[in-house]
């Protein structure tokens, strides 16, 4: 045990000592043998993502991701989900601004099998014509559905009024119009071009020797090739799209408003990610935080109210993110905004600064418990570029933050008027109250699809 | 009998009881040096009556508010400041108060959770602004969102006597009006340590432990008397019962439910492996014919949820915009049909266990997981050890235990149906 700077013990937290190498092909292993449970997790992991959805094919990143798993070399959809299911493995790709990604659970004793599933899928989707249909469709009806939830349209109308045109303007999911546009080829494509073995990462985590597991590895992953073109750089983006406006969502049935206020952010492993987490946990990253007990516990005008730092690759976002009636929508605004105000003009007390830094160092263990999140930590590492020292050294960095660098950092980072306001809700009441936040515009609801 | 893999952690339990009646599990584990810790009252909606629904988990909330030694806003932010979070939860059977903190700080948990088992306080300003919080919590969870608003529905069709017939977070009106006499009576009566059950999983030494849990919690007095049981005056269901819900929407959504057994009764596994057979996984029954095949809905859940008195087996189906509910629900009953009169497959039925086995091994990964795994077995099957065992108690269910327990209980005359039907327009006032 030791004590750092804030007379917290300590304990020393370390990944699991792990194997690496990479493969001819480009790829990189990492092998975790980890007990006790017979349980196995994998992780494949590219740079790839919705920030490479053509210009007239938002969504296409998550299709691929959604049909990899409907039929894959001469295996059906039915005969894939049976191998996996009868065994009770979880097997799922997914599609995330700047990443793709394809995951497994599984009992030990049926990784070989499944970790060949794993492979099959992510190397050689077959695409069927029916499934692309098929999931086009589902996607369709879920983008409508999705309109019911005003917390869902809250989030998707933010991305929108946050980053309009970069590419990082849409939503993984897409847009109604270009998901139906989408063809097989789009997808065989996006497929092709970028998940790929060349510059990926792939991670095993578990009750499996490391030996046996990396010579499996070989003998799956070997022979896939692939190569993504040169990395595109994406452009610039330094304030909302709807800096200092506020946008209204019309769904007249709802007696309560979902809020969200946007600014520019952080990207991920940016330089002040410590002091900036440290300070939005005073802020709102926790129960004790400014906007919770302003908003929630000294005035019940909600049940939640926080703000985090979206981090993306190359950018990010800082979000308040709450919700009240109808009634009360401006003086929540009001209190939040000045609760913004007051940490970017004076950052936090050096009390509540010390109980953040304990709060975030004593629960940041637990995220590191089970094969899943030690495949993902050492996943986003990679993706990320962070320092491979970025979870042993955590707790410690965020030991480092004072009270000068916390209040430089909102100074820095919090927003002014260069903010937009989302409002999901009843617009001919809203509107009328929420003139003097900004120029407000309506939008029916069904424009968001 | 337990599974070898889990022989581990039923050999770290250990099991006491203090002379006021607080039953107390220590789950020891070195893996991470974190702790969870948590606090299961036997108490939860079933435990109400009309006109002061909804007071368990108003006053979960107020356990948060206060107490002798720590005041309001003391809780919360002397646990986060000794590097720990916490939360709760209330279900209609129990309601369930967690932490997770750095195991440095055990002993000021205990200190904390005790602290407020002795001696909450209901100030009338505390209850004022929480109940406000609740409200807007309502409005969130249920009067602004579709399956919550159907769920409810759902509920007062399903029961006619019996507590279940409520929404946990009660009827805006009874939020509206309970009383801080109501509080106190609910405080004296349910909160006492004879009701109460501790589980805790993680690092730390157990003698240590124990010795602090007898310090913190040893001078709490026992309830004056045992809360009184619940009446199950449930009658019997003689049809079908259905109802609509209008509300905008872009598409319909049902939700059917059938009346099932306790939690301690023999059927309750045997629907369980009827529930993964059936909605677990892409290759399970309805989700590869409704979902892929037939383009019924565009997703399905099978939710079984044991509950102490006997529950609701529920499945919810979410449709195309512009589907036929009618259509959808016709093409649900036919595969239970077939459920009904042939039965699962010996695959089918071997698929289901092993998803039941691996569920049981995930969940007990983490210490949060152990800790909430072994109290919920505790709470609704008598006994942790019970939930350890579950798979090889599951590996004796056969296919034919299944048909014939789907055929006693997705009866026709068992079902209630909750349509929702979308309205397109909406008057401007709400």
């Amino acid at each position: 045990m030791k004590k750092n700077g804030s007379g917290l013990s300590l304990r020393p937290l370390k990944l699991p000592p792990r194997e690496v190498t990479t493969l001819g092909n480009g790829l990189t292993v990492t092998v975790v043998k980890r007990g006790p449970l017979p349980l196995v997790a994998v992780r494949y992991i590219t740079k790839a993502g919705s920030v490479f959805d053509p210009k007239d094919r938002f969504g296409l990143a998550e299709l691929c991701a959604r049909l990899l798993r409907r039929g894959a070399g001469g295996q059906s959809a039915e005969a894939l989900n049976e191998s996996v299911d009868y065994v009770g493995a979880s097997l799922a790709a997914w599609a995330g601004e700047d990443s793709f990604g394809v995951g497994l659970t599984t009992p030990g004793a049926h990784f070989e099998p499944m970790f060949e599933v794993l492979a099959r899928i992510a190397q050689q989707p077959d695409f069927p014509e029916a499934e692309v249909a098929l999931t086009q469709r589902r996607t369709l009806a879920q983008l409508s559905n999705g309109l019911d939830d005003p917390d869902d349209v809250a989030d998707r109308a933010l991305v929108t009024a946050m980053f309009g045109d970069h590419p990082y303007g849409h939503e993984t999911i897409g847009t109604r119009a270009h998901v139906e546009a989408m063809k097989r080829e789009d997808v065989v494509a996006y497929h092709r071009e970028r998940v790929v073995p060349h510059g990926a990462q792939l991670f095993v985590v578990g009750d499996a020797e490391p030996a046996k597991v990396l010579k499996t590895v070989e003998r799956l992953f070997g022979g896939w090739k692939g190569h993504t073109e040169a990395q595109v750089s994406l452009p610039e983006w330094s304030k909302p799209a709807r800096a200092g406006e506020v946008v209204i969502i019309d769904k007249p049935e709802q007696t309560q408003v979902q809020v969200r206020i946007g600014a520019r952010g952080v990207y991920r492993g940016h330089p002040d990610h410590f002091p900036l987490t440290a300070m939005n946990c005073v802020l709102g990253g926790s129960f004790t935080s400014r906007l919770m007990q302003e908003i929630r516990v000294k005035r019940g005008l909600t049940y939640g109210a926080g703000s985090h730092f979206d981090q993306m690759a190359t950018a990010g976002g800082f979000i308040v993110s709450t919700f009240t009636k109808t009634e009360t929508v401006t003086e929540l605004l009001d209190v939040a905004l000045a609760e913004v105000a007051k940490m970017k003009a004076k950052g936090p007390k050096a009390p509540e600064l010390e109980s953040a830094k304990r709060y975030i160092s004593g629960l940041y263990p637990a995220r590191l418990e089970t094969n899943e999140s030690i495949a993902a930590a050492m996943a986003d590492m990679a993706l990320f570029g962070l320092p491979d020292d970025w979870v042993d050294q955590y707790r410690e960095r965020i030991a480092a933050v004072t009270p000068q660098l916390a209040a430089e950092a909102a100074a820095k980072h919090l927003p002014d008027r260069d903010r937009t306001i989302v409002l999901v809700g009843n617009a001919a009441q809203l509107a009328p109250q929420v003139e003097r936040y900004g120029r407000v515009s309506v939008i029916p609801v069904a424009a968001i699809e | 009998m337990i599974p070898r893999e889990l022989k581990p952690i039923a050999d770290s339990v250990i099991e006491s009881k203090l002379p006021n009646g607080l039953k107390v599990r220590l789950v020891p584990s070195s893996a991470v040096p974190t702790i969870s810790y948590y606090t299961f009252f036997n108490v939860g909606s079933r435990n109400e009556r009309p006109g002061i629904t909804g007071i368990s988990h108003l006053f979960e909330h107020m356990m948060f508010n206060g107490a002798k030694k720590y005041g309001p806003g003391a809780f919360d932010r002397t646990l986060e400041s000794n590097g720990g979070s916490s939360n709760a939860y209330t279900s209609n059977d129990m309601t369930v108060y967690y932490e997770d903190f750095m195991s440095e700080a055990l002993e000021k948990v205990i200190d904390l959770e005790s602290d407020r088992m002795r001696s909450l306080a209901v100030t009338p300003k505390m209850l004022k602004s929480e109940r406000e919080v609740v409200i807007e919590e309502r409005r969130l969870r249920v009067d602004n969102e579709i399956a919550g608003m159907l769920d409810e529905e759902l509920g007062t069709l399903v029961w006619k006597a019996h507590p279940y017939r409520w929404p946990v977070i009660g009827w805006m009106r009874d939020i509206e009006a309970i009383t801080r006499e109501d509080c106190l009576d609910y405080f004296r009566t349910y909160y006492a340590p004879n009701n109460a059950t501790l589980y805790i999983a993680g690092d730390f030494d157990p003698k240590e432990a124990m010795k602090l849990i007898k310090k913190y919690y040893g001078g709490i007095k026992p309830g004056p008397k045992a809360p009184p049981e619940v009446l199950d005056a449930e009658p019997e269901q003689r049809g079908e019962r259905r109802a609509e819900v209008q509300h905008p929407a872009q598409a319909p959504t049902l939700m059917i439910a059938w009346r099932g057994p306790a939690a301690r009764d023999a059927d309750t596994l045997v629907l369980d492996v009827l529930q993964y057979a059936l909605s677990v996984g892409q290759s399970s029954r309805l989700i590869k014919s409704l979902v892929y095949e037939k383009e019924a809905c565009v997703s399905l859940s099978v939710d079984w949820s044991w509950r102490k008195d006997p529950g609701a087996f529920v499945a919810a189906m979410e449709l195309k915009p512009g589907a036929d509910p009618k259509q959808a629900e016709a093409a649900l009953y036919a595969e239970l049909e077939a459920v009904m009169s042939s039965g699962i497959t010996e695959r089918e039925l071997q698929k289901a266990k092993n998803n039941l086995a691996a569920q049981l091994l995930r969940e007990l990964g983490t210490n949060n997981g152990r800790a909430h795994a072994l109290g919920h077995y505790e709470s609704l099957l008598g006994s942790w050890r019970d939930g350890l065992a579950l798979a090889s108690r599951y590996e004796q269910v056969t296919a034919a235990h299944v048909k014939e327990v789907a055929t006693r209980y997705l009866k026709p005359s068992r079902r209630s149906v909750v349509t929702l039907v979308p309205t397109a327009e909406v008057e401007a006032a709400a």
